[in-house]
């Protein structure tokens, strides 16, 4: 197939300067127990924060020292594919952070700086770090290449930890950490609202199919408590997601809840880069558990929502004693087994204008696993996918499973001011659609990520991609459902 | 005046390596002893401890994602990595007083090594000049390491075939130097210069880029498995 990037572009210096994400505002971060404001003795914060980071990270500390400058990453990043500004490299976005460890925290550089290229924590590069730790999705496509395994989130996630440290907050992530951690979901969605748009979408069903299916919340006994982000609740095309999911669980005859408590499966707290805020927020899921009862912890569509309950969730809060099957279970596990048993049964021609194609989320695919087999990640939604479906179309090669490009709007990146590197950086994954939309007439781009369902739906009309609808892999899963067909009141 | 730096090179070179062993151990232990609050393997990730060597082996030894990466990149580091080891190697007949018979069709890998170094050392250094993307991340240390280890590998191979030097003092010098039973540096130019760019070469490897290899079983993004 032929390559997405036959001539890598030319780096335009500075060309992304004028994306900044908004700052935080001073309630927010002070909520957090961070400054509300750029404290007077940022210089010296900063670079004792780094020191800490590092000495408590051995990711961080190996780092430091492992990274060649060799070029492998220069050309694997969707910000600088768009943008072609050179700090969008990962190597170079890493250097931002690493070049001031060399100079505070390493002989070379201290003695040094011209050689080994060590710089001074100016004022210019600090704004710098903001620009540009929050141009990274943290997507870890650039770690797939790296010959050390250099992970540049990590460090975009320290640079963003310090900055917070010193009072330059994001305010997208904080907002929404402050807010998951207040009332339980990222839209702030009170239980009572909770109950409206659930009873909601509970008639929309009935009328639609004639069949009672149920959304349940905080019912307590239940087998199975699904966890969705709160953009499922109500933003399209996600809330199908949901509805199909609620069918496929109605057919299969699975109990099931959702709470209201943990009402958001996106852990925030991963983006800005504090264990501490992370943990907070995991911790709403044992606590959901426990108080209903369930036995079996699902995570729907969200990407970030399941590295940190598949790779992440037994070191924040422990194991999981009560959990049946040992661990977390991402949705389509459960679907593709519901699939594979018989429970349930799916009649693709239901879906029969739909060429669908898969977009690979950027933390389930390198984040987490999936099933028993390495490639289950990749492999599941694709089984999934042609059961419910009557073409499944992939992407070029370099552009899906682990080498997948992030959606653009990822990491803490999906506010409107940064729209227009959003646009930029879902340039790879258009040219990617682009293609099998022109050669094998791609009807649907399919996700299992609320953050790339949100961003797709703002920014492939910009690529001349109005036409390709973005979905839910579970909407197209639920529109397959052969309702009243399959064990009803039977246990998962 | 030459007499005693030939005599205090022994020296010199014995405490060039007790320092370089001596901070690379600090290093490695200084990765080993700092946490992982948080696992982030890199996935699809082996399940088994054997599957965690296996990819840990493919990086080390055949550089797997940087072939994913860039073709060119990969070739031109295979050559210069694995001349480099075929090089130490030749340099291990240093080590033995007598040529053994098995080290006979090692030295056959001389010429070969040296020319694969070579070769992978100018494609390497000329990417950092061409492409506009490694010019621009490329500081000054890139540079010179290049310029260190070609200038290392030619003044060796001319010792070997332009610049006759006396291999057998110059092997009783670096065993004189690894046992404490200090020898004299032969006076001869061209080895002076080798071994001189060589002790920066051990001077700078732990505080330098140089450890990148050694950090590669500490990648938590590699050395952990996924669940």
């Amino acid at each position: 197939m032929k390559r997405l990037y036959p001539v890598i572009p030319l780096i335009e210096q500075r060309a992304a300067a004028a994306h900044v994400a908004h700052r935080a505002d001073p309630q927010t971060s002070e909520a957090l127990g961070y400054p509300g404001e750029l404290v007077d003795d940022w210089h010296e914060r900063a670079v004792a924060r780094l020191g800490e980071l590092v000495s408590g990270n051995r990711a961080l500390r190996v780092f430091m020292d492992s990274c060649t400058r060799c070029g492998a990453c220069t050309d694997k990043c969707h910000y600088f594919l768009g943008t072609h500004d050179p700090n969008n490299m990962p190597v170079a976005r890493q250097e931002l952070l690493r070049s001031v460890w060399r100079r505070y925290h390493t002989w070379t550089g201290r003695w040094l700086p011209w050689l080994v290229g060590a710089r001074t924590l100016t004022r210019e590069l600090l704004d710098d770090w903001y620009r540009y730790f929050h141009q990274c999705s943290e997507c870890r496509r650039c770690a797939v290449f790296c010959p050390k395994g250099i992970d540049t989130s990590e460090l975009s996630m320290a640079g963003r930890e310090i900055l917070a440290t010193v009072g330059l907050g994001q305010r997208y992530s904080q907002t929404i950490v402050e807010k998951a951690g207040r009332i339980g979901n990222n839209l702030g969605l009170k239980p009572a609202a909770l109950v409206d748009v659930l009873e909601n979408l509970e008639e929309d069903l009935l009328e639609e199919t004639g069949v009672p299916v149920r959304l349940p919340l905080d019912e307590p006994g239940r087998e199975v408590l699904l966890v969705v982000p709160s953009a499922d609740f109500f933003a399209e095309p996600h809330v199908d997601g949901l509805i199909g999911t609620a069918k496929l669980l109605h057919a299969a005859g699975v109990s099931w809840t959702l709470s209201s408590h943990a009402s958001e499966a996106a852990n925030v707290g991963l983006f800005a880069g504090s264990v501490d805020h992370e943990r907070a927020l995991a911790e709403r899921l044992v606590e959901a558990l426990r108080t209903l009862g369930a036995t079996r912890l699902v995570i729907g569509e969200c990407g970030h929502a399941w590295r940190v309950a598949a790779s992440r969730l037994p070191t924040l809060v422990g194991e999981l004693p009560m959990l049946s099957r040992r661990r977390a279970e991402h949705l389509c596990e459960l679907s593709a087994e519901l699939v594979a048993t018989g429970r349930v049964t799916l009649d693709a021609s239901r879906n029969a204008e739909v060429v669908a194609t898969y977009h690979d989320s950027c933390n389930v695919a390198r984040g987490a696993m999936m099933g028993n087999s390495a490639e289950g990640a990749f492999e599941l939604p694709r089984t999934l996918l042609r059961a419910a479906v009557p073409r499944l179309v992939e992407m070029a090669d370099g552009a899906t499973r682990r080498e997948t490009f992030c959606c653009g709007g990822g990491g803490g990146l999906l506010s409107d001011e940064l729209m227009a590197l959003r646009v930029q950086g879902a340039e790879p994954r258009a040219r990617a659609l682009q293609a099998v939309v022109e050669q094998e007439a791609v009807t649907h781009l399919v996700a299992i990520c609320a953050i790339c369902k949100t961003q797709f739906s703002g920014v492939l009309p910009e690529h001349g991609l109005r036409q390709v609808r973005t979905a839910s892999l579970h909407a197209l899963v639920g529109q397959a459902v052969v309702l009243g067909h399959g064990v009803h009141g039977g246990r998962a | 005046m030459t007499e005693l730096a030939a005599r205090l090179a022994g020296p010199l070179f014995s405490l060039l390596l007790a320092w370089s062993l001596g901070a690379l151990v600090w290093r490695l232990l200084r990765w080993a002893r700092t946490p992982q609050p948080v696992p982030i393997p890199l996935t699809p990730a082996p399940r088994s401890r054997a599957g965690v060597i296996a990819r840990l082996a493919g990086e080390l030894f055949v550089f797997r994602s940087l072939l994913r990466a860039t073709r060119i990149t990969w070739l031109s580091s295979l050559a210069l990595h694995y001349g480099l080891l075929g090089i130490l190697l030749v340099h291990a007949r240093l080590l033995m007083p007598v040529l053994p018979a098995w080290m006979v069709p090692v030295l056959q890998v001389s010429g070969w090594a040296t020319l694969a170094c070579l070769a992978g050392i100018v494609v390497l250094a000329a990417r950092r000049v061409l492409i506009d993307r490694m010019r621009y991340i490329s500081v000054p240390s890139d540079h010179l390491h290049l310029v260190l280890l070609a200038a290392i590998v030619l003044s060796g191979a001319a010792l070997k075939r332009w610049w006759p030097t006396d291999l057998h003092a110059a092997g009783q010098f670096l065993r004189g130097a690894l046992s404490l039973q200090w020898q004299p540096l032969p006076a001869h130019a061209g080895l002076w210069l080798h071994l001189t760019l060589v002790g920066l070469l051990i001077l700078v490897f732990p505080i330098s880029k140089l450890v990148h290899g050694v950090a590669i079983p500490f990648t938590p993004t590699w050395n952990t498995r996924g669940r």
